[in-house]
């Protein structure tokens, strides 16, 4: 392969995260919030993780705009164009200082899909050969959700069933 | 072969960026919604060849198909509440 | 990969690409939407039919044929809401001499 596929979906990405800062209305906005969240699935799908892009796919590009759509019809007047005020001095040179600082420590990750990075050396190996032994479920990325950590899978759903619930209050109907 | 499933991929991106360009565009937010409708079908033909490409149709298309109904699910909301609310 | 499958996609991605002019091109959104409804769902087709013959009968096959039923049906209901919303919020289709 010469070229790699994932640069134009990335550059896709970058224009639509501008676009979704730049525009001048709120609809406009979510909307371009959910092409992100394709694009991103589709960077996904193409790296090779199908459960995140799916994942990506139903709580970016679903859930989230429907959300965001209750959310503005619930509070929103009729105009929902966007003020926002100038950017402050502080934030035009944080910012860019910290980006700088992120890139340069993104310097030192390994390769995607080198075999000589430690991940690859041994974690995946021993995860492969010993969770059958360990835990008898033969398919591995259950045994180490549910069973490595369970405990942490079992506090995650307890946030996420939170925020469910505060959704569902937040957004219900008031009675009729 | 998989030369051919590779320019089709690219030509499909490329006709991704035009329809970007109209929901960057337009003027109004029903063409900013027709655009990223068909971002979304183009989203979803560039799963299922990049699915061919690797070999994995059948991991490939279940996504898919969740990407058909939830665009549904998505668009109808969007389009009931500008119905009601007018358009700003 | 069967030279058939290989026309109906080459076939497909011409109106795809007819479909990304058009939407370009057209001045309003009434115009717009028949660019997106048609021209895309008819382009999609073929392609994912040129996809299946690709993958020969198996249970992928059906299932490519199941998002092909999607896309034809949901395609054209979106553009119908799309434009339904636009004319009962008050948008005057485009006539001849506008900008």
């Amino acid at each position: 392969m010469i070229f790699t596929f994932e640069i134009p979906l990335l550059l896709l990405m970058l224009v639509t995260a501008a676009g979704a800062i730049l525009v001048k209305d709120l609809m406009s906005a979510v909307l371009l919030l959910g092409s992100y969240s394709f694009f991103l699935s589709l960077v996904w799908a193409w790296l090779g993780a199908v459960d995140v892009a799916f994942v990506e796919a139903v709580v970016g590009a679903g859930l989230a705009t429907v959300l965001f759509l209750l959310t503005l019809f619930g509070t929103a007047p009729k105009d929902t164009r966007l003020r926002r005020p100038p950017p402050s001095l502080t934030t035009l040179i944080v910012f860019p200082l910290l980006g700088i600082l992120l890139l340069y420590a993104a310097s030192d990750i390994p390769g995607f899909g080198d075999p000589n990075s430690p991940a690859n050396i041994h974690i995946s190996p021993t995860y492969l050969e010993r969770s059958f032994q360990d835990t008898h479920t033969p398919n591995v990325v259950t045994a180490v959700l549910m069973d490595y950590r369970s405990l942490d899978t079992m506090v995650e759903t307890v946030v996420i069933f939170a925020s469910g619930i505060a959704c569902a209050l937040l957004l219900r109907r008031h009675g009729k | 072969m998989n030369i051919f499933l590779f320019c089709v991929m690219v030509s499909l991106t490329i006709l991704i960026g035009a329809y970007l360009y109209r929901v960057l565009q337009g003027p109004t937010i029903f063409d900013r919604l027709l655009g990223h409708n068909g971002i979304s079908t183009k989203a979803i033909i560039l799963l299922i060849v990049m699915g061919i490409y690797f070999d994995r149709v059948d991991m490939f298309i279940d996504i898919s198909i969740g990407y058909a109904l939830l665009n549904l699910v998505g668009a109808l909301a969007i389009a009931k509440y500008l119905e009601q609310k007018g358009h700003p | 990969m069967g030279i058939l499958s290989i026309i109906f996609i080459v076939a497909g991605l011409f109106f795809l690409i007819v479909a990304a002019i058009g939407v370009i091109r057209f001045p309003d959104v009434y115009s717009r939407s028949h660019a997106v409804s048609l021209t895309d769902s008819l382009g999609a087709f073929l392609m994912l039919v040129g996809i299946a013959l690709h993958e020969g009968l198996s249970i992928n096959m059906l299932k490519i044929l199941v998002v092909l039923i999607l896309l034809y049906i949901l395609n054209p209901v979106i553009a119908h809401a799309t434009v339904r919303a636009a004319l009962r919020s008050g948008l005057k289709p485009w006539q001849k001499g506008d900008s």
